[in-house]
């Protein structure tokens, strides 16, 4: 604990994604203005006492929309790196105690999905079936599958090298037992940095397929969604566009941060020297 | 080493294939009748089978797997009906955009990424380093397509020294057609190269931590020395790594991009195809993609076995 | 008298506000050996990196280091850089990872040689090959390209000697360097440090944890602990008199021999375990389309038997096969034919859930303290972890009662079980693993090198426990190690392995004084004996 408070990088990530993480509860019981109503009358005006962050082409105050839009990024965010998990870190857990043919099969498998540019596939997959929130949270939690799959394989193979492990099969344990006892609790370390990775990488990735159409829709806010409105104002109203790309950069700075910081306080070749 | 050459190209190849049978399943599954859409509702359903008939779409599926594989084969990458052009020729007139657009992102980021990771790495903890990586930690944070944005308003509204898009075209000469690629290369690059220098660094610190990088210096070499012919190669893995999926990640970007800027590039065909429905266009596109990707990584294993020798003689 | 090559004064270290060198007093004349003695912890080490000024920038050094009159903390780093390797040349402790993989062994040894000396990459080369030749790398059959990755540990380490000796330095440095070779290589390794400083007038110091391996070689030697200098002198009278209590200390427990009631105890009738010409084949590795490295074979067709309450050592050099034949006999690793009994009962084809009662009298014991415990279990957890295989199921306070019956027996209190491991030190942590193999009340502990990771102080408490174990409870023991020391310890019988195969056994005694084979031999003679080094350097005097 007190190594977390002398951690900058922990620090200021953790204010700023819990500064975002309570815009985006806060608007569920109160913002600044109403989002759904239209006020033409105040339309594209530029950041002032009244609208803190100015408004846009239908008069819809910025700030209470990117209190709004934080609750839909952070979704499709949030549940496509819990899809990569749920099905990711079996998969990992299972190649690692298995070896042979089942860990080449994964390794293979995710070679492939790699193969596909992820936004390229993403653009595909929404497009298939629809360009929806919950579609872009299924395309871009596919591609969040291999990598939790890699990653907890790598770090699940580390410790099956271990000798508490061969103490534990001398205790007549199986692979699943030793999986769930000795595997997960030392791996998890690992996957919550990952995470948190994976995580700032599902906000950046939902802005650019809302951004391009394909992701939230109207009339749901999000961040990229507010960008993609922005896009065609720019030059009369730069602010629509500069506001929701620095509540994207402050997320995203924040989770990188947070997960800098937690991987340092969490090193386990740190925590011995103590 | 030709063990481990003709190893990766055999896995290569395995994994063009499937790629391909995924690509080809997926778009099978897409609901609605391209026929139908191209025609309209008011389409008869004679007119509406001719279509289908032509687009190839009346055969079975196997059959239609294969006709597409083998005309690729010799070129042939089909016939788009809603460019009306053979989308080999589409691909030529949009690959000349994209590809140069990708390379310049990609040299551009490594140009300026490896130098900045191995000056901090060997400035560690000086007022610079922290500098240049909270710049970088920031640099991460960018979405390229925002960054792109408002280097257009900048470059292109406000100062109106480039053109905020399109694409003239190389006839009319290299600089005008440069400079239409320039913002959108810089967009795509320098949130890359952010990355690309703190694996840099961070590789390099990693590596001169070893215990061979301590035996070098009792030999009496200086750290700079020992920085550039000891670590330097060794750091260079991880950095090969991150090359290779930044290539992937820059023709991923290429589709927004190209977006922002209205380039007729790749990204756009494939994006305007998908919302068309012109199947044929987008599974050879994806396809061509997906395969410049793979070949791109197996120069990567190929640099890795240049990198460590301990790689040469393994499998 | 010349003033001497090397001296020490009053060196302090700091990092942050703790200091951990105190007041270190060092001197080495020119051509003299000097040995340096201590426990981990010591600051042994991190002595030479200061001579070497390769410290970590977080340490602050105090004092004075001269080496041939110059004032080495108060040097640039330029002059440092054309001293290190040019007249002060260093070895250190791991081979394994000491040279870069990606340069050949031609290139690292004569990037020093050109770096210091200008002369063309030919020449450089040359005088490479001619100390590659030197350490006993004959350049016939190692030539220059060859890489790190193709050289063992023991052909490794030679190489770093020739980096750190290509220039002829006043002094070289060897910080443990042959604590992770087996005995036969350290011998090796030993004997040409000692010619090569003896042939080219250098001056050594030799560090190391081993009492035995300084008494052989140095002629001044200095026992440090917990960064202070304990003792210092000429090696013979230092160990011959051992007034310094801490050196007597350190003396008795690196030859201690356990009081063991049951030494001397007939072996019984009926055997435990045994043995059948035991098998196990790794296939070669691919590499090629066709081709593949040839089979090895890690056991070849072993065959023997332990009896009830016996204590058998199974010993060897590295890479002998020791280990693969353990595992196979814990049920860990199925042997590619052959058989073995246990308890009357054949538990090579049983499968896991048939083994459950032959592996409840079967416990094992590991040779790392730190990774033989999953850091995120309380000790509790841990020590109860065989309970697993017991059928009945033990309610929470049975189950208490068990592991705190184990932890007294191992000297223990019983509220260790509230702690994580890394609350305890080695030696602690070593009887929490015994505690954890006791606690199903096995009929044979396998122990592999279950001391040597340990300082001798704390090796010589556990072989202590284990002596009391089995005269307590009457387990029999397999205890796998490269040290004879620790076999002559403990042991009734003993069985000489190489290369897969058992070459010599019988009792313990019968064959460490008197081996047969070359292999048996070979190891004896390579193992450093205290008391013998200490008669045979008096009688020279």
């Amino acid at each position: 604990m007190k190594n977390a408070l002398r951690n900058k990088n922990f620090l200021v990530g953790i204010f700023l994604t819990g500064f975002i993480l309570a815009i985006a509860l806060i608007s569920f019981v109160w913002t600044p203005f109403d989002t759904t109503k239209l006020i033409i009358a105040d339309r594209l005006k530029a950041p002032n006492l009244t609208y803190l962050l100015g408004t846009d082409h239908f008069g819809r105050d910025i700030f209470s929309m990117v209190m709004v839009g934080a609750r839909n990024s952070i979704a499709v965010a949030f549940f496509a790196v819990g899809i990569g998990i749920l099905i990711g870190v079996p998969l990992g857990c299972w190649a690692a105690a298995k070896r042979g043919f089942v860990d080449e099969l994964l390794m293979r498998s995710s070679d492939i999905i790699f193969a596909f540019p992820a936004l390229l596939s993403a653009v595909m997959i929404t497009a298939i079936f629809g360009p929806s929130a919950t579609n872009a949270i299924i395309a871009i939690g596919i591609f969040n599958i291999p990598v939790f799959a890699r990653v907890a394989r790598g770090a699940a193979l580390s410790i099956w090298s271990r000798e508490y492990i061969l103490a534990a099969r001398a205790s007549g344990k199986g692979a699943v037992r030793i999986t769930r006892e000795h595997i997960l609790p030392n791996i998890t370390n690992i996957l919550v940095v990952q995470g948190t990775i994976q995580f700032s990488l599902g906000i950046l990735a939902e802005a650019g397929l809302s951004y391009v159409g394909l992701g939230t829709q109207p009339p749901d806010v999000s961040w990229g969604r507010m960008l993609n409105e922005a896009q065609t104002m720019m030059s009369i109203a730069p602010h629509m566009a500069i506001i929701p790309g620095v509540a994207i950069i402050v997320t995203v700075l924040g989770l990188n941060l947070l997960g800098d910081g937690l991987r340092d306080l969490l090193d386990p070749r740190l925590q011995r020297e103590r | 080493m030709a063990y481990y050459i003709v190893r990766r190209l055999l896995i290569v190849l395995l994994t063009l294939w499937v790629a391909s049978v995924i690509i080809f399943a997926m778009l099978q599954v897409i609901p609605g009748d391209p026929a139908q859409l191209m025609l309209g509702i008011n389409a008869t359903d004679d007119s509406i089978a001719a279509l289908r008939s032509q687009l190839g779409l009346d055969v079975p599926l196997l059959q239609r797997y294969l006709n597409w594989m083998s005309g690729m084969m010799v070129g042939d990458f089909g016939y788009s009906y809603t460019y009306g052009a053979a989308v080999g020729s589409l691909i030529a007139e949009r690959v000349v955009v994209s590809l140069p657009l990708a390379l310049i992102a990609l040299t551009l980021s490594t140009v300026i990424a490896i130098p900045v990771g191995i000056f901090t790495a060997s400035r560690r903890g000086t007022a610079t380093d922290t500098t240049a990586m909270a710049i970088t930690q920031v640099g991460i944070a960018i979405p390229n397509f925002w960054f792109a944005i408002l280097l257009v308003y900048i470059f292109a509204i406000s100062f109106r020294l480039v053109p905020a898009g399109g694409f003239p075209g190389w006839d009319t000469g290299l600089w005008p057609a440069l400079k239409s690629l320039l913002l959108p290369a810089i967009a795509l690059a320098l949130p890359q190269a952010a990355i690309l220098s703190r694996v840099t660094r961070s590789a390099l610190l990693d590596t001169m931590a070893e215990d061979y990088i301590r035996t070098a210096r009792a030999k009496g070499l200086t750290a700079q020395h020992v920085l550039w012919h000891h670590a330097l190669r060794n750091a260079l893995i991880p950095v090969l790594t991150i090359l290779g999926l930044q290539f992937a990640f820059l023709l991923a970007g290429t589709i927004i991009i190209e977006n922002v800027f209205y380039l007729p590039g790749l990204g756009r065909l494939v994006f305007q195809s998908i919302q068309r429905l012109d199947l044929m266009v987008v599974q050879s596109v994806v396809v061509l993609l997906v395969a410049s990707v793979i070949l791109i990584n197996f120069l990567v294993d190929l640099a890795y076995a240049w990198a460590d020798p301990r790689l040469r003689r393994e499998g | 008298m010349a003033s001497p090559l090397l001296k020490i004064k009053d060196l302090s270290l700091k990092v942050a506000e703790t200091k951990i060198l105190h007041d270190i007093d060092l001197q080495v004349e020119r051509k003299q050996i000097v040995g340096i003695v201590g426990e981990s912890g010591s600051g042994k080490s991190l002595t030479a990196l200061s001579v070497m000024q390769l410290l970590p920038k977080v340490c602050k050094l105090g004092g004075l280091i001269e080496f041939d009159g110059k004032d080495l903390l108060n040097m640039s780093e330029k002059s440092m850089c054309s001293l290190r390797g040019n007249e002060i040349g260093m070895v250190f402790q791991e081979p394994m990872t000491a040279l870069n993989p990606v340069k050949t062994i031609g290139e690292q040894i004569s990037e020093g040689i050109r770096w210091h000396t200008n002369v063309s990459r030919a020449e450089a080369e040359e005088r490479a090959r001619h100390m590659l030749d030197r350490v006993g790398l004959p350049s016939s059959k190692y030539p220059l390209d060859r890489y790190p990755h193709e050289l063992s540990g023991g052909q490794r380490q030679r190489v770093v000697i020739a980096i750190a000796t290509a220039l002829n330095p006043k002094l070289l440095i060897a910080d443990e360097p042959t604590t992770a070779l087996d005995v036969v290589l350290q011998a090796q390794i030993l004997d040409l440090l000692k010619e090569l400083v003896a042939d080219n007038d250098m001056a050594l110091i030799l560090i190391s944890h081993d009492l035995g391996v300084v008494a052989d070689v140095a002629d001044d030697i200095t026992v440090m602990r917990k960064g202070v200098v304990e003792e210092t002198g000429p090696t013979v009278q230092v160990l011959k008199e051992q007034k310094h209590p801490y050196t007597a200390q350190l003396a008795k427990a690196s030859v201690h021999i356990p009081a063991w009631q049951n030494r001397a105890q007939k072996p019984a009738a009926e055997p435990l375990l045994q043995i059948n010409e035991l098998n196990k084949t790794y296939n070669g590795r691919r590499t090629g389309f066709v081709s593949r490295a040839p089979d090895f074979t890690a056991v070849n067709n072993v065959s023997f038997s332990i009896a009830n309450g016996r204590s058998v050592g199974l010993v060897g050099r590295s890479g002998c096969g020791k280990s693969t034949l353990a595992r196979m006999i814990l049920g860990l690793s199925k042997p590619t034919n052959g058989a073995i009994q246990f308890d009357g009962k054949v538990t090579t084809d049983l499968d896991d859930n048939a083994m459950r009662a032959s592996r409840r009298h079967m416990q094992v014991v590991f040779q790392d303290p730190y990774g033989s415990f999953n850091p995120r279990k309380t000790v509790e957890w841990l020590v109860a972890e065989p309970l697993f295989l017991e059928d009945e199921n033990l309610t929470r306070n049975q189950k208490r009662e068990r592991i705190a019956g184990a932890l007294t027996e191992v000297g223990l209190q019983a509220d260790a079980m509230k702690k994580y491991p890394h609350e305890f030190s080695g030696g602690q942590r070593q009887r929490i693993a015994i505690a954890r193999a006791l606690i199903t009340r096995p009929k044979l502990i396998v122990a592999d090198e279950p001391v040597s990771a340990l300082d001798v102080s704390i090796r010589a408490q556990v072989l202590d426990l284990l002596a009391k174990l089995n005269d307590d409870l009457g387990i029999a023991f397999l205890f796998i190690t490269h040290d004879l020391s620790v076999a002559r310890a403990i042991t009734h019988e003993v069985m000489v392995m190489d290369e897969g195969k058992i070459v010599e056994q019988g009792r313990t005694a019968d064959i460490l004084d008197n081996p047969q084979t070359q292999a048996a031999q070979m190891l004896v003679d390579a193992t450093p004996d205290l008391q013998q080094a200490i008669e045979r350097r008096s009688a020279n005097n």
